[in-house]
């Protein structure tokens, strides 16, 4: 094994790859956004998922307030009485009334507003509970009774989910190949730079591992000062972007707790370009070696 | 020590630059390498120094063929051989020292002592005052003595030097023969590409004349240079 020796030159400004701490961050920060909202929307969805898992919305729609009224308590009765169900809970007009004012806006839903019963029904998370049955059931009392299990709009939100963690994982990888492209035309560019300096080495008796390591080492810096670089403007960017959705999104829609556990995953991404520069580096300058004699 | 049978060259495909050359160095030995310009004696180094490999024929050195050395076997039998090479070609980012110390710190070696070592011999040529000097500040005469230092500076078995005095003054071109002569009887090989007839005969070591690509000659024997020095 070569002993490890910093021969190239420091000379920052003319030198072919000075640019590339800057290109590593903002790899760094392409890749830390990407997974910053692939692990947001993962986590909303989760908690979105979960809260509505072991719940069935019963909705009676009709003009007359008071017929619809006792046709929800005869149904809250038919439903307390079928096994697998926990609870049942006829929602309050005012909380429906909360529920509307962020989407219609505050003293807009007037009395003659035809504004559905509905109840809120939990399920025993251990049963089975068969919705067209229940349906069938409850529309003994009324055939203008709908069952919702959200099972339908939850699938196409877990379609939406996957396709934008594949779409994130996607852009990741796409730049993480451009990292390793960017390294190899870097590496290249640098040994061209330095053509006479590595024959000389050669000529000395240098092993072309010990031109890789000065290599390896050099773009490893290049990765690691880069990628922090990157990670701490994309720390600042999400924020500073979560900050400024809450402000215009608080109350229309509830926003996901921050998974702080898998976001400091994060943490780890320079290093994984610092390695990944590294280990381009390293092949790249061992294969350009092995064409010389 | 050193063996060429039936050697020829050429870059890239293109026609030979060395043409069948055969002939056999004796260890210990030195040797003037002559000829016109484009007759082929940087490349005959070249081939000495292992920057390249012949298109035909066989290279012994070291007791082995060097001209089928695996790479791995290659900075192993360069680190034998010392260059002095006619562009000089030190690193211009390293200072003098540094660039002197260059072959012991790729063979391994770091600490006070490669210094002291470097510096005593960069002294011997005259380079006291400029040892923290870049290349590029440096005369051609400068760089000339520190390309010579570098190569020497390992004691290697075999020297290989192109043009080696070509831009000092006399005076300094003498110091630096008597210090390839006294390496030579440390037991070094020594093959000295030159142009400077006045300083073959003056030492009248064995010549090597290469014309066209075509060895020619081997000639003369070695004169008592060290009495006259």
């Amino acid at each position: 094994m070569s002993k490890s020796f910093d021969f190239l030159p420091h000379v920052k400004s003319r030198e072919a790859t000075k640019l590339l701490p800057w290109v590593m961050a903002i790899m760094v920060y392409l890749s830390a956004l990407a997974a910053t909202g692939s692990l947001l929307l993962h986590s909303g969805f989760d908690d979105w998922a979960n809260s509505l898992q072991g719940r069935v919305t019963v909705q009676i729609i009709g003009e007359d307030r008071d017929l619809i009224h006792l046709q929800a308590l005869e149904i809250k009765e038919v439903l307390r009485k079928t096994p697998g169900i926990r609870s049942v809970r006829i929602i309050p007009d005012d909380e429906i009334t909360a529920l509307l004012e962020p989407w219609l806006g505050v003293g807009n839903i007037t009395d003659d507003l035809p504004i559905p019963m509905m109840l809120d029904v939990e399920t025993d998370v251990d049963s089975y509970v068969n919705l067209e049955a229940l349906e069938a059931k409850v529309k003994q009392v009324t055939d203008t009774v709908y069952l919702d299990d959200h099972a339908r709009w939850l699938s196409h939100f877990y379609t939406l989910a996957y396709t934008i963690e594949y779409t994130a994982l996607g852009i990741l990888i796409m730049i993480l190949l451009a990292s390793i492209s960017i390294v190899i035309f870097g590496t290249k560019s640098s040994m061209a730079e330095h053509k006479n300096i590595i024959e000389i080495m050669h000529l000395m008796g240098a092993h072309d591992q010990m031109i890789a390591q000065a290599y390896q080492k050099r773009f490893m810096q290049y990765g690691l000062k880069g990628g922090f670089y990157g990670l701490i403007i994309a720390l600042l960017t999400v924020y500073g972007l979560l900050n400024l959705v809450q402000n215009i999104a608080g109350g229309l829609v509830e926003m996901p707790s921050l998974p702080y556990l898998k976001l400091s995953i994060l943490l780890i991404f320079p290093f994984i370009f610092a390695a990944l520069a590294m280990m381009t580096a390293r092949i790249t300058v061992l294969r350009e070696l092995g064409r010389m004699v | 020590m050193v063996e060429f049978r039936n050697v020829s060259m050429s870059y890239d495909k293109g026609s030979d630059v060395l043409k069948d050359i055969s002939f056999k160095l004796e260890p210990g030995s030195m040797h003037f390498l002559t000829g016109p310009s484009g007759a082929g004696k940087t490349s005959l180094l070249k081939l000495m120094y292992l920057a390249h490999r012949p298109s035909r024929g066989e290279i012994i050195m070291f007791g082995q063929d060097v001209s089928k050395a695996s790479r791995t076997e290659l900075p192993k039998l360069r680190r034998r051989i010392g260059v002095v090479f006619q562009d000089f070609r030190l690193l211009d980012h390293m200072s003098a020292v540094e660039n002197v110390a260059l072959p012991l710190r790729i063979a391994g070696g770091s600490g006070p002592q490669i210094n002291e070592h470097v510096e005593e011999l960069l002294r011997w040529v005259g380079l006291d005052d400029r040892m923290n000097a870049n290349p590029s500040t440096l005369s051609g005469g400068e760089k000339q003595r520190v390309a010579i230092a570098r190569a020497v500076i390992r004691r290697p078995d075999i020297l290989l030097a192109d043009e080696p005095t070509g831009n000092v003054d006399p005076e300094m071109g003498e110091r630096l023969m008597y210090l390839f002569v006294e390496l030579n009887k440390l037991g070094t090989t020594i093959v000295i590409a030159t142009h400077d007839t006045g300083l073959v005969e003056k030492i009248g070591a064995s010549k090597l004349h290469l014309e066209g690509g075509n060895l020619l000659h081997i000639e003369g024997t070695m004169n008592d240079f060290e009495e006259e020095s």
